[in-house]
């Protein structure tokens, strides 16, 4: 390319950073993974403990339901913000019933069974796919608020 | 090459403005920048780098004769810098190399034109003088052959416009950075979290909330918490636009992060009709501590952090209040 | 990692440090069920400051811990929940309900004073 594209000085964040997850220790790691991203493109405080949330809580579904899986972590671009988009997967048993495992328990007492439904409160963007006996795909993004 | 400014503003302006290589791969395609260009602007190279002083001065006197750029051209210190950046990036404009260190330097010359409050219709003059004259002379070397002299200078107008497009970006995003900010000292002034008395602290929100407001509201909060060691805060709604039950569980949402922080919450102003509205639609208002009207509200907060009310003797007085 | 857990009196101090598996959770779970059972003891502080999130787990734990500390005698109060983390449980709907809170450990400390005085009916 007769083009020079190395910016000196621009925050350069590697595209899609993977973590794999099949211990439960491997929570801990996507967790900070998802932080040191998020900061590295820009997301105050604020958003990157929230994300880290949220992938902490993704992470424990697979580790809690299926054998292994993983993480994606990769920048994005759209309507000229930045954001975060995380894609979780795995090859676990799948959910059954993805509106029960959706429902939104906020103004219950229950509030623990949060995973799902509150990783999707948080996240700006939330797409759930399973299929029994083959795995789940949980894709979830973040944009940078400007 | 160009003297690089020391403080490393243009750098940390180009992460800000996210120009990475996308975005500038982006910036070329724009204007139609490829390959073909690169032996066309090699041509005019040499006469580019000759002229590079007269076109500087063409350029600055265009703007000295503008009323628009006064204010810049009345200081000297930073026409001089102004200057110096300028020709440098005539030199480069017939480089062919159009990357991240070129457009680094555009950007320099570009926080010195926002910082000086140099109107873009002026510089944009000014350029079009400028880029007139360079047309001319390489009419002049394509003399013979004039088609081909307009077509290397359409290569050289595509640089020109790429150049146009990064400093006028930086003027945009320098004046929009003063609209943000003082929208965000507006927003802070209007959610203000008040200390009345050691450990206490009283949150009157009024206006219109939404979410985006809200997590503002509650961020501000659990910071003032933290900051001013309250262990109690009062939260009075009373000049709250409209309590909807979005609004509500915004509201709960605060009162439940400052306990998450030990601080207990008194909410007041919620009048009788909103609160019985609010339970009907399902909102959990037993766990939040409401109290009447905003005078109540203090004394409870006041009473749990064991301040005492003592009646003076002296009859007529007002009752004082002492720890 | 082991979460170092102090006895002041008959109070447990519980700091949790930064990185907390969730192995290391049930640890401290199972540790402090351990010592208030064989120790007089009236209150448990778990500090929190160094974590920087608190999930859906750890919040479970923590209520576990306490539960298991009230059927003991015990209070539980858990500080340092920095705002951050405090605004994103709530967002994702995690609460300590019937878990006594404060800002940091002192606060804890006088709030298991006050929470002590009011079950025993007397000044500790």
């Amino acid at each position: 390319m007769f083009f020079d594209h190395s910016p000196r000085g621009a925050t350069v964040v590697p595209s899609d950073v993977y973590v794999r997850i099949e211990h439960e220790s491997d929570i801990v790691t996507a967790r900070q993974k998802g932080r040191e991203l998020a900061n590295a493109i820009g997301f105050s405080s604020t958003d990157q403990t929230i994300i880290a949330l949220a992938i902490s809580e993704i992470a424990r579904n697979i580790v809690s339901y299926a054998q292994r899986g993983g993480l994606t972590f990769s920048l994005v671009e759209g309507g000229g913000r930045h954001g975060l988009t995380i894609v979780a997967r795995d090859d676990g048993p799948g959910i059954a019933d993805i509106e029960l495992a959706m429902r939104d328990g906020y103004s219950s007492a229950r509030s623990l069974g949060v995973g799902l439904p509150g990783a999707k409160r948080v996240m700006d963007e939330f797409d759930l796919t399973s299929i029994v006996g083959q795995g789940t795909t949980v894709t979830m993004t973040k944009w940078l608020r400007r | 090459m160009a003297d690089r400014d020391p403080g490393g503003a243009a750098p940390a302006l180009m992460r800000e403005m996210r120009i990475d290589a996308g975005d500038i791969e982006r910036r070329s395609k724009a204007v139609g920048l490829e390959a073909a260009d690169l032996p066309r602007l090699a041509a005019i190279k040499d006469l580019v780098v000759r002229r590079a002083g007269d076109y500087t001065n063409l350029f600055f006197e265009h703007l000295a004769n503008l009323e628009d750029a006064r204010a810049f051209i009345a200081s000297s210190a930073l026409v001089d810098r102004a200057r110096k950046l300028k020709n440098a990036h005539l030199l480069e404009m017939a480089s062919g190399d159009y990357g991240a260190r070129y457009v680094e330097q555009r950007l320099e010359l570009a926080l010195l034109y926002a910082n000086a409050g140099l109107e873009p219709r002026a510089f944009l003059g000014a350029f079009h003088r400028l880029l007139n004259a360079m047309g001319i002379d390489i009419v002049k070397q394509f003399e013979r052959a004039p088609l081909e002299g307009f077509e290397h200078f359409m290569s050289l107008k595509k640089v020109a416009f790429f150049d146009i497009g990064a400093i006028v970006d930086v003027l945009i995003f320098e004046r929009e950075r003063i609209i943000r900010q003082q929208h965000e000292a507006i927003r802070e002034l209007s959610t203000p979290v008040l200390q009345i008395r050691e450990r206490l602290l009283l949150l009157p929100i009024i206006g219109v909330i939404d979410t985006h407001r809200a997590r503002l509201v509650t961020e501000g909060l659990l910071q003032a918490i933290r900051s001013n060691r309250a262990k109690v805060v009062v939260m009075d709604v009373t000049g709250v636009a409209t309590i909807d039950s979005k609004v509500a569980n915004h509201l709960l949402q605060t009162v439940t992060a400052a306990r998450l922080m030990g601080a207990h919450v008194i909410v007041t102003g919620l009048s009788a009709d909103v609160a019985q509205s609010l339970v009907a639609l399902g909102i959990e208002l037993s766990k939040v501590n409401t109290v009447g009207d905003l005078q109540g509200g203090l004394e409870e907060a006041e009473q749990l952090l064991g301040y005492r009310v003592h009646p003076v003797d002296v009859p007529g007085a007002s009752p004082v209040r002492g720890a | 990692m082991v979460v170092p857990i102090l006895k002041q009196g008959d109070v447990l101090i519980a700091s949790i440090q930064s990185t907390l598996s969730d192995q290391d959770l049930v640890h401290l779970r199972d540790d402090l069920a351990g010592r208030i059972g064989t120790l007089r003891i009236r209150g448990v502080v778990i500090d929190v400051t160094a974590l920087d999130v608190l999930d859906s787990f750890a919040t479970r734990t923590l209520l576990a811990i306490a539960h298991t500390a009230k059927l003991r005698g015990a209070n539980t109060v858990v500080v340092g929940i920095q705002p951050d983390v405090a605004f994103a449980m709530v967002q994702l709907g995690l609460t300590l309900d019937g878990v006594a809170t404060a800002l940091d450990l002192e606060e804890g400390l006088d709030v298991l004073r006050s929470l002590t005085t009011r079950s025993h009916g007397r000044a500790e």
